[in-house]
């Protein structure tokens, strides 16, 4: 019995130790404030070819769609070398690796000016013959991107970072 | 003699005596912490209303955005909270988030109570996908925000990782002032456009592409939590409060 009192006492000692700087700890000042943020980051484009043909030349506009992102767009053809393509139109320029960039920024919903591709020097016989050969149009669309102050400009390797060689063309046969 | 004291030891009388000598101990340990607090109270006892309010508000490019600050003279003593949202005035009205971009994102604390303090701040960056769960695939690195550090801020490197980062101002931050910006502008990585997904269709006129990027409409967030503390015996205050041992030699703290 007096063995219980004694581990009693002993055991209230301890917890009178083991609290003892409590109130002290309690007595501090503090506080806290914070907030919270966050951008939703839109992405996708889509974005679609439209040609006619007409007098050996293909009219060609590109569409972005309206829901779209903002993008670079640039396009080129291949004939048969047979008979040279002559490009024309506003707002397209040549660029050294054989495609045309179209200079101004497409937004949702906009369109480019034409691009004209005219295949040229192609002799009467042939056409009275009734002779055939294709010319493929393939273009691409990329992102508008930003430099750190803001000034937009376009990364063509991200269009092609998937891999595939058909990433962002599209190509049409003309006669 | 040493059977003697172990006889005194394990008698009653013995064990009444050492509980005694315990309970002495414990009043008189007291004793320094009340004198403590009397000297000061004492020394400020002229502007006591004003000695208990803490208060810390958290700025976002000048603007207050968050606060929680104690007023004793408020239903004898309340708290003024308010809690807002960052990022919100970020992207001008009509325009979109421009990704590669720098945009001001000027962080600040003010101390907006009536004693002076001590402050941390916990920064914390990651993805969210449009169902609001983290995407793991996005490392928070993509979230670019500048830390300024050569102003009375430092990164305590051993409690930060690659989504929270913890800043303490080492200078003590009066009644009123505000302290220094910790970050300064925030742009989002370019390489988030990088993953593309594209498809073809074919059209009457020719073919339609559809690129789909793999991290569209994801959102990044931004999450700050200020930390005060009383300036008054802060080195046993911020590891009490916080749990972080640090030193302070003439005002300065340390990690």
């Amino acid at each position: 019995m007096r063995k219980r009192a004694g581990y009693s006492i002993a055991f209230l000692a301890f917890v009178m130790v083991l609290t003892a700087g409590v109130g002290r700890a309690w007595a501090y000042f503090t506080t806290y404030a914070s907030a919270q943020g966050g951008i939703t980051i839109e992405l996708g484009n889509e974005t679609e070819i439209e040609e006619t043909f007409s007098s050996w030349t293909k009219h060609l506009t590109i569409t972005s769609d309206a829901d779209s992102e903002p993008v670079y767009v640039r396009a080129r053809a291949y004939g048969s070398g047979r008979y040279p393509l002559e490009y024309s139109g506003t707002g397209w320029q040549a660029g050294d690796d054989g495609y045309y960039y179209y200079n101004e920024i497409l937004p949702g919903g906009g369109s480019t000016s034409e691009l004209l591709v005219g295949i040229k020097g192609v002799p009467d016989k042939e056409i009275e013959n009734g002779t055939t050969f294709n010319v493929v149009v393939i273009y691409e669309s990329t992102p508008v991107m930003y430099h750190e102050d803001g000034t937009p400009y376009a990364d063509w390797n991200v269009v092609l970072d998937n891999g595939a060689s058909e990433s962002g063309s599209a190509q049409k046969e003309g006669e | 003699m040493a059977g003697k004291i172990k006889k005194l030891i394990t008698s009653p009388a013995g064990t009444l005596g050492a509980f005694a000598l315990a309970v002495a101990l414990l009043a008189f340990s007291s004793v320094g912490g009340a004198r403590a607090a009397l000297t000061y109270y004492s020394e400020t006892y002229t502007s006591r209303v004003q000695m208990y309010d803490i208060g810390v508000t958290l700025l976002e490019n000048d603007k207050e955005v968050s606060w929680r600050n104690y007023d004793s003279r408020k239903d004898n003593g309340s708290w003024l909270e308010e809690k807002g949202a960052l990022l919100e005035d970020m992207v001008p009205e009509g325009e979109k988030f421009r990704i590669g971009a720098w945009y001001p994102e000027e962080l600040k604390v003010r101390n907006s109570g009536t004693i002076n303090q001590y402050v941390r701040v916990s920064l914390y960056k990651y993805w969210l996908d449009e169902n609001g769960q983290k995407v793991q695939t996005l490392t928070p690195d993509l979230i670019d925000l500048e830390l300024l550090t050569d102003n009375g801020w430092m990164i305590d490197e051993e409690s930060s990782t690659d989504e929270r980062t913890i800043l303490y101002y080492s200078r003590v931050l009066e009644t009123g002032e505000v302290s220094p910006a910790f970050s300064g502008r925030l742009k989002i990585d370019q390489s988030v456009t990088a993953k593309v997904t594209q498809t073809t269709e074919k059209t009457e006129n020719g073919s339609k592409i559809i690129t789909t990027y793999d991290y569209d409409g994801v959102q990044f967030c931004l999450e700050a939590t200020v930390d005060a503390v009383q300036e008054h015996n802060v080195e046993d205050a911020v590891w009490s409060a916080w749990g972080r041992k640090v030193t302070v030699n003439n005002g300065i703290l340390s990690l």
